[in-house]
């Protein structure tokens, strides 16, 4: 189905609708409040924007870089504008505050692949490594699209994701904040990267998932 | 080139740059120029070219301006030192820092703030080239800006100033008729909801002249609006 670009302002349904994100609700009618695409299934209607900061969202996977150590806890960056903070006992069960010098775990500038966990009313951001597909990166590159092409670099149930994997035949790490971690050969990497800004520009077009298999499979034979 | 007064702002029922009453200068509007801001737009206005920035939302630096419950919408309208014929010197000024504010009352009722506490939305207006209406240029420019940044909002705001040049009230004055007219009024408006979010006037007008020029400059107002409708599709497309 063709989505329709919506413009802020604009009216985009009327009636009884559950709202997601990018519209608001006046009296009977529905508004856009983002420029972006609009998407509308089963009484449920929401607006995709072409370009957004990331929000923290609990459950999220982020990639997030380590920006200070404090006694108990580390801050962390997650390209939001919110700081997050990893408290010790999120990093491993067994520490506890103020028994260890925690730059001997991560220091400032390491990057790690975690989950957020908890979001106060007051805007804290909580983050946990200790779910299994937790580490932290030391290899590979990484960057950054804008977070709204996140979902489209993933696809439906992880297609678009699981193909570029196979297709180059690198490890990939996707943060829902809009860093991706890449890791192999130089050559693969430089071709997921070129790949990846391929999806940011065509995000919004359909039939992606095939033209990007395409371009992979050119790109390779030329090899 | 410094033009002095001419004698008449009107000749032949035309106005000096050949325009009729209400009739706009040529607009121009471009989303997405800048490739470092979150949101950004350019503007050509007649002989006006306006850049607008738009950062956001960030972190708010310094650290006491946070509002627990909003975001912080912060406008700096600017000018640059070769923008007019006599050297603007560089910084904030007076003026400039009047044309910051109402332009952040202006936008503030369409910004859905409350979506991000704690955080600021920052925007930046840098006047390149001014001839008249810059106030308006600029709050134009801005909100295509915030649109591109992609940050929630009710409706665009688009703005227009309409005035009086020897005794007719005419649309979208330029430098000259600013300077030498009988008087300026910009608007900026909510078009959905018929809400008016800048209206500012110098000079005299009498209450009939007041309501004409009004309804002009939202005529204005309405005319922009589309452009910046287009110029954000365009980006798309």
């Amino acid at each position: 189905m063709e989505r329709r670009i919506v413009l802020p302002g604009e009216l985009v349904a009327e009636g009884n609708y559950r709202l997601g994100d990018g519209v608001y609700r006046e009296g009977n009618k529905i508004y856009s409040s983002l420029l972006g695409l609009l998407d509308e299934k089963k009484g449920f209607i929401r607006v995709i924007p072409f370009t957004r900061k990331y929000i923290p969202k609990a459950g999220d996977f982020v990639i997030g870089k380590i920006i200070d150590i404090q006694f108990a806890s580390w801050e962390v960056d997650i390209n939001s504008p919110y700081r997050a903070i990893l408290n010790v006992e999120d990093f491993r069960e067994d520490l506890k505050p103020g028994q260890v010098d925690l730059s001997k775990f991560l220091s400032i500038g390491d990057v790690i692949f975690a989950v957020v966990k908890e979001i106060t009313p007051s805007r804290r951001i909580y983050l946990s490594m200790r779910m299994n597909n937790s580490t932290v990166l030391r290899r590979g590159r990484l960057v950054e699209v804008t977070p709204s092409k996140i979902p489209r670099v993933i696809g439906k149930k992880k297609s678009m994701l699981l193909m570029i994997k196979r297709e180059i035949g690198i490890k990939i790490l996707v943060g829902q904040n809009g860093r991706i971690w890449l890791d192999g050969t130089q050559d693969k990497i430089n071709l997921a990267v070129k790949v990846l800004r391929k999806i940011e520009k065509e995000a919004h077009t359909s039939g992606l998932t095939d033209r990007v298999k395409e371009m992979i499979r050119r790109e390779r034979d030329r090899k | 080139m410094k033009v002095g007064k001419p004698e008449r702002l009107i000749v032949n029922g035309k106005r000096l740059d050949g325009r009729d009453f209400d009739e706009m200068r040529e607009i121009k509007i471009k989303a997405g120029v800048l490739e470092r801001a979150d949101g950004s737009a350019y503007v050509e206005w007649g002989g006006n070219k306006i850049l607008a920035a738009c950062y956001g939302p960030r972190e708010v630096h310094p650290k006491h301006l946070v509002k627990p419950d909003k975001a912080l919408l912060r406008c700096i309208y600017s000018m640059a030192p070769f923008s007019v014929s006599d050297r603007k010197k560089p910084g904030p000024d007076r003026r400039s820092i009047e044309i910051s504010k109402v332009t952040r009352q202006a936008l503030e009722p369409v910004v859905f703030t409350r979506l991000f506490p704690r955080t600021a939305i920052d925007i930046f207006i840098e006047v390149l080239q001014a001839s008249g209406g810059t106030r308006c240029a600029g709050i134009t420019a801005a909100s295509v800006a915030l649109a591109d940044a992609g940050i929630p909002m009710q409706d665009l705001v688009p703005a227009c100033a309409a005035g009086k040049v020897d005794g007719e009230i005419v649309l979208d004055l330029f430098d000259l008729e600013d300077n030498y007219g009988e008087g300026d009024m910009p608007v900026a408006i909510i078009p959905r909801k018929k809400e008016v979010t800048l209206l500012q006037m110098d000079g005299k007008f009498t209450r009939e002249e007041f309501e004409k020029a009004f309804k002009l400059a939202i005529k204005g107002c309405m005319y922009v609006y589309e452009k910046q409708k287009q110029a954000l599709k365009e980006r798309y497309e």
